[in-house]
């Protein structure tokens, strides 16, 4: 067989060859300059991890990237930026999620005191009050100082006068802590208050905290919405270059069937094909992410300082990059599997071979 | 061996490819198939290689019952085979040395393995001094050199060639035909399907004739050809 004659080619000539004057003279001829020739070009000769099952599917897929490196670069890019905004907004929803919890103005809650709370135990309370939890600050307003607010804003002294003493209540105001302002948590702080024997109503204003909480939940639905529907983009884009792929290999693929190649042998460089574009293409994204992000910051640095600050837009960890990288990933390899388990698109129907 | 009993095969219902085909073929034999273009020769070739199933009769090799074989299993039957085409099909996109080294990359063997075992094919078809050109760069007999060396480096137990000779001129032929009689000595069973008559005078081995997809007519070869066990046909025996 093949290789017992392969061995014996390095014994001295087999009895059978000297047999067949043809090819042997040619043999002998160019027999002296064999080795050397060999081992000259043996520099041209491919690496060695490409002549294993998984090597040689990665060296295909690399290759055509190689190969074609504008169609490829462009597929590409088409990829990293189709995924860049899914990507932004995956990297910006903390820092949204964030703003959802911050205080806008100066939120507060007033909690007016009965009117027999006495100036000292109204302030004991408002100290009492400070270190609980959820509370940044609290500040008491005595019966006097109500009054003299009051007095500023509005020409109420002459009614005062008239009534012959103060009918404002004292109060304490409450900054809730901003790292836990939302509507829930104010209203909870809210009834607490109300349960204290001392306090005869509680009044807070939650509009602004719910008009940014509305508009933030608007914008985080539409952002996912055209998450979805970039990333399902990508996803089509992928398959349509692993079906070209897969038409441009139909002959390398058909000879390989031939030689007795497996389905997974036969699937598993369009499969890698897929996993390499798309993890190429998801630090594209990632890297159009970060530029679009920090053409971003100054802007929103500027809204933020309008709005008494305390808004930032975070750069992504880099568990968050190498998500979006594992992301673009699997996507790649969904596009290909995709390919893969349509109805045969007519690959290995053995058209050009006769046999 | 290869045993083929009462094979029909019908790509279109009524439309007989093969039919009703029965021959044996021992081990280690070389043995030609001919007839004119249509009459069945492609066909018999797939239905070994199991690229076609028959629609009748069975075909066994090495005692093994083709139909027994499941689809997942198929490509390791083909791995015990050699094909080699009439027209190559040599991979233009890479080296000599790389379009050989596919069935073994195929079969997982070993890297230094791949490499000994190609050098000494391409040296056996003489062409151990081409291994680092491009297929395109050779002329068409030692493109066909190179099928031939593809289609042995996995030592096959059974070679199969659809008009190996078809592209190319009577001495290349003749070069071509003795490196697969040669592959033949060494045990592996060669089936040559051919309409080269030229060839066929040259060669005088044992032939199975084939008309309209009916074995028509089986010729034994010259003695010193024939091969040990006889040479059988189902309907000529
Ligand atoms: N895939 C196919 N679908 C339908 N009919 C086919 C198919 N392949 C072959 N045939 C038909 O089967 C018959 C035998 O074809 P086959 O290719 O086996 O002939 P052949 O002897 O190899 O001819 P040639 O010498 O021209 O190669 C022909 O009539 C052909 O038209
Ligand atoms: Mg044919």
């Amino acid at each position: 067989m093949a290789i017992e004659s392969g061995k014996s080619a390095k014994r001295p000539r087999p009895p059978s060859a000297t047999r067949n004057p043809n090819p042997t003279a040619h043999q002998n001829t160019v027999g002296a300059h064999t080795t050397l020739a060999m081992s000259d070009s043996d520099a041209r000769q491919s690496k060695a991890w490409t002549y294993s099952r998984r090597g040689y599917a990665l060296a295909q897929s690399f290759r055509q990237l190689r190969r074609r490196k504008l169609a490829s670069l462009s597929t590409l890019l088409v990829f990293g930026i189709t995924l860049a905004l899914p990507a932004l907004i995956f990297f910006t929803a903390n820092s949204l999620a964030a703003l959802g919890n911050r205080s806008v103005g100066e939120e507060s809650i007033t909690a007016y005191l009965t009117m027999q709370t006495l100036d000292l135990d109204g302030a004991a309370l408002a100290q009492r009050l400070q270190s609980q939890p959820g509370i940044k600050a609290t500040r008491y307003v005595s019966r006097d100082e109500a009054l003299a607010l009051f007095n500023a804003q509005t020409q109420i002294n002459q009614a005062v006068e008239l009534l012959g003493e103060n009918p404002l209540p004292g109060a304490i105001i409450v900054y809730p802590d901003t790292s836990a302002l939302n509507e829930s948590a104010i209203a909870q702080l809210a009834s607490q208050l109300d349960q204290l024997t001392a306090v005869e109503r509680v009044q807070f204003d939650l509009r602004w905290v719910k008009r940014l909480q509305a508009v933030l939940n608007l914008g985080r639905t539409i952002g996912w919405v055209l998450a979805g529907f970039l990333t399902l983009t990508a996803l089509l884009v992928i398959g349509n270059t692993m079906r070209l792929e897969l038409l441009r290999r139909q002959n390398e693929l058909e000879v390989s069937r031939l030689l007795g190649a497996s389905r997974s042998f036969l699937n598993r460089p369009i499969l890698y094909a897929g996993a390499v574009y798309g993890f190429i293409g998801g630090v594209l994204a990632c890297g159009i992410a970060l530029l679009a992000l920090n053409g971003l910051r100054d802007p929103t640095a500027e809204l933020s300082a309008l709005y008494s600050g305390g808004f930032e837009l975070l750069l992504p960890t880099v568990s968050q990059l190498l998500m979006v990288v594992a992301g673009a990933t699997i996507l790649g390899l969904a596009g290909a599997i995709v390919t893969l388990c349509q109805p045969k698109t007519q690959f290995l129907q053995n058209r050009r071979t006769g046999i | 061996m290869i045993q083929f009993e009462n094979v029909s095969l019908e790509y279109t219902t009524d439309q007989y490819a093969l039919r009703n085909v029965s021959f044996i073929l021992p081990d280690g034999s070389f043995t030609f198939l001919t007839g004119h273009s249509g009459a069945g020769k492609s066909s018999l070739l797939k239905l070994i290689a199991r690229l076609e199933k028959p629609t009748a009769g069975d075909i066994i090799i090495d005692g093994i019952d083709l139909s027994r074989v499941k689809p997942r299993q198929e490509h390791k039957l083909r791995q015990q085979m050699g094909l080699v085409f009439q027209d190559n099909q040599l991979l233009d996109d890479r080296s000599v040395f790389d379009n050989v080294a596919l069935p073994l990359i195929i079969g997982g063997y070993r890297y230094s393995e791949i490499k000994t075992r190609v050098k000494a094919a391409l040296k056996r078809v003489g062409l151990g001094h081409r291994a680092y050109d491009e297929p395109l760069s050779l002329s068409g007999g030692e493109q066909q050199r190179v099928g031939i060396a593809r289609a042995v480096v996995a030592k096959p137990r059974l070679l199969l060639a659809d008009e190996p000779t078809g592209n190319l001129d009577a001495d290349i032929s003749a070069e071509i035909m003795q490196l697969l009689m040669q592959f033949s000595a060494s045990g592996v069973s060669v089936l040559v399907a051919t309409h080269d008559t030229g060839l066929l005078d040259t060669f005088d081995f044992p032939r199975i004739q084939l008309h309209q997809g009916k074995l028509v007519d089986v010729h034994a070869g010259a003695p010193r050809n024939r091969t040990r066990a006889q040479f059988t046909s189902g309907e000529f025996a």
